[in-house]
């Protein structure tokens, strides 16, 4: 029976995870390789293709894309947190908000992103922030809010009132409770947010795609730059190299938390 | 040991929170309003003229808006389906083996990790008639390959590279509901001789309701809206037959300059989603209060 377990799941890894073995092998052919042989065995495994995205810039420059995904989904992330972390404390603690605020934010998550990109390109052009990493971040920090949000929530409805009870009988304020009390507490929360909110903004490509267009490009839509119009078809090889280095940091991020994700994951969905 | 000073401090905590939609979501309603009502090109961006609920009429009247509600109706619902009803089964079968091994979920996992517009390019190579090795090996062994993006297979392809990418978010709601059902009741069910079908029908699948309908509208929601791995994969492409509801305003917008009356389609959208949020909503309340009742 385990035998038929292990089966299945070796079945279904392989399957969900095609495209990224494909694109892992197709990386290390050379552009000869890929024509006469499109199979999973590499023949004569090479570098070149990562050699030539890392070292030449001239046309697309990936570090500038890595970079900017970099800016942008810190922003995104830590923003997210700076927000949501004292509105949650609140929400719990003294039950402001909690009608109104907290569904509002949390229904945040259904409602299609293509609604705010077009009223947010206007506003950006208006105020000049279209294609700079700030304004990218900051509508990150619109997709972050709801899932950060339920996560402290979760966070700090788990914490024992007395705890800060009575640091509050010492009159401290609620900004050096959070502080120095609830935020160390729940500090492999805010973690695990801030690690699950810089992968979703990483991911992300309608905003990258709506609202930069040269200075702010993150790697979502400039890997797909490689794809597009080099006269004489795509580089497959530089293609699949240039997605596997974009691939890699949510990718190792959440290899190194998933444990922690599985848990926040689906509180976050349950409870909204 | 609720205090009114407290609240008041309440209140302040929440104020940076508030200050941010109110920037970044009122002043857009706002925008879209005006900009829903009007005649309004890239060039007269600054002084829309006000045409009433012409955008609107336009929006309702073009059969390419209707085609891409069908569109993102059916994948959304079909998404949904299939990947929960293989999350499930996936998270009941392998459950001692991913309880025993952590690291499988991990593997399991991964393709979450990757922006789905990546995993859209990735299939561009995965499907590619000359450079992709699914073509190359279905010819191998059956002598043919389906065209996968042409306007008849499309619409399919898309719904399998969204379910192969999304089922392990299923899978994990499911993992983690089904451990959470104390191992007391099943040792109770086994007592009273129940097999192991009929526990998992009677006992383990209505436990889980819950969080099975949870996983599907989430699903849902994700698949209606979908718009990364649509767009880098088949573009709009595919004779229209994969135009989402999402690729559509953005093809109204930018291609097609007509600001007014994509702001009135996602006007339409958002209001849509307004209100079925809404009605969730009052039937979650209505549910809890009955149950309370009860």
């Amino acid at each position: 029976m385990n035998i038929l377990r292990w089966l299945v799941f070796g079945i279904a890894a392989i399957a969900m995870n095609f495209p990224v073995i494909v694109t892992l092998i197709t990386s290390f052919k050379s552009a000869k390789e890929i024509a006469m042989n499109p199979g999973l065995i590499v023949q004569a495994p090479t570098f070149a293709n990562y050699a030539r995205v890392l070292t030449d810039t001239s046309r697309f420059n990936i570090y500038a894309y890595l970079f900017n995904s970099t800016v942008a989904a810190f922003i995104g992330s830590f923003l997210a947190l700076l927000l949501t972390l004292p509105a949650a404390y609140a929400i719990v603690r003294t039950g402001v908000g909690k009608k109104h605020l907290l569904p509002v934010v949390a229904n945040l998550r259904a409602v299609p992103l293509v609604v705010f990109a077009i009223p947010l390109y206007m506003m950006f052009q208006f105020v000049g922030l279209l294609d700079t990493r700030i304004g990218l971040g900051l509508i990150l920090t619109i997709v972050n809010l709801p899932l950060s949000l339920m996560m402290m929530v979760n966070a700090i409805s788990d914490i024992p009132g007395e705890i800060d009870e009575a640091a509050r009988m010492d009159r401290a304020s609620a900004f050096v409770i959070l502080r120095r009390i609830v935020g160390p507490v729940i500090r492999p929360a805010i973690v695990t947010a801030f690690i699950f909110g810089f992968i979703t903004a990483w991911n992300e490509y309608l905003f990258g795609l709506m609202l930069t267009t040269r200075q702010a490009v993150p790697i979502t839509v400039g890997s797909s730059f490689f794809f597009s119009a080099s006269g004489g078809g795509v580089q497959w090889g530089i293609a699949s190299a240039v997605m596997v280095l974009g691939a890699m940091p949510p990718a190792i991020l959440g290899c190194l938390i998933y444990r922690q994700l599985t848990g926040s994951m689906t509180a976050g969905a349950v409870k909204g | 040991m609720r205090t009114i000073p407290q609240q008041r401090e309440g209140r302040l905590l929440l104020v940076p929170l508030v200050t941010f939609l109110l920037v970044f979501l009122s002043f857009p309603a706002l925008v879209d309003i005006v900009y829903a009502l009007s005649d309004v090109t890239f060039q007269t961006m600054r002084a829309p003229e006000l045409v009433g609920l012409r955008n609107f009429g336009t929006v309702l009247a073009d059969p390419e808006f209707w085609s891409a509600c069908w569109f993102s109706l059916r994948f959304g619902g079909l998404t949904a389906f299939i990947e929960c009803a293989l999350g499930l089964a996936l998270a009941i079968f392998l459950s001692p083996i991913v309880c025993r091994y952590g690291w499988t979920i991990a593997i399991l996992m991964l393709p979450m990790m990757v922006a789905p517009s990546m995993v859209g390019l990735m299939y561009r190579l995965v499907l590619h008639e000359f450079a992709g090795p699914l073509p190359y090996y279905l010819t191998l062994w059956s002598g043919t390959s389906p065209a996968f993006l042409d306007a008849g297979h499309a619409f399919w392809t898309l719904v399998v590279v969204e379910v192969l990418q999304w089922t392990p978010f299923a899978f994990l709601l499911f993992h983690v509901a089904y451990i959470s059902i104390s191992s007391e009741i099943r040792e109770a069910a086994a007592m009273d001789k129940a097999g192991a079908w009929r526990i998992l029908w009677r006992i383990e699948l209505p436990m889980m309701k819950a969080t099975i309908a949870i996983a599907l509208g989430i699903r849902f929601i994700d698949g209606f809206r979908v718009f990364d791995n649509v767009f880098t994969l088949t573009g709009a492409g595919a004779g229209g037959s994969t135009t989402s509801l999402s690729i559509y305003i953005y093809q109204s917008f930018f291609k097609g300059g007509q600001i007014g009356q994509a702001v009135a389609a996602s006007a339409l959208l958002f209001f849509t989603s307004l209100i079925v949020l809404y009605a969730g909503g009052m039937l979650k309340s209505y549910r809890e209060r009955r149950r309370v009742a009860a």
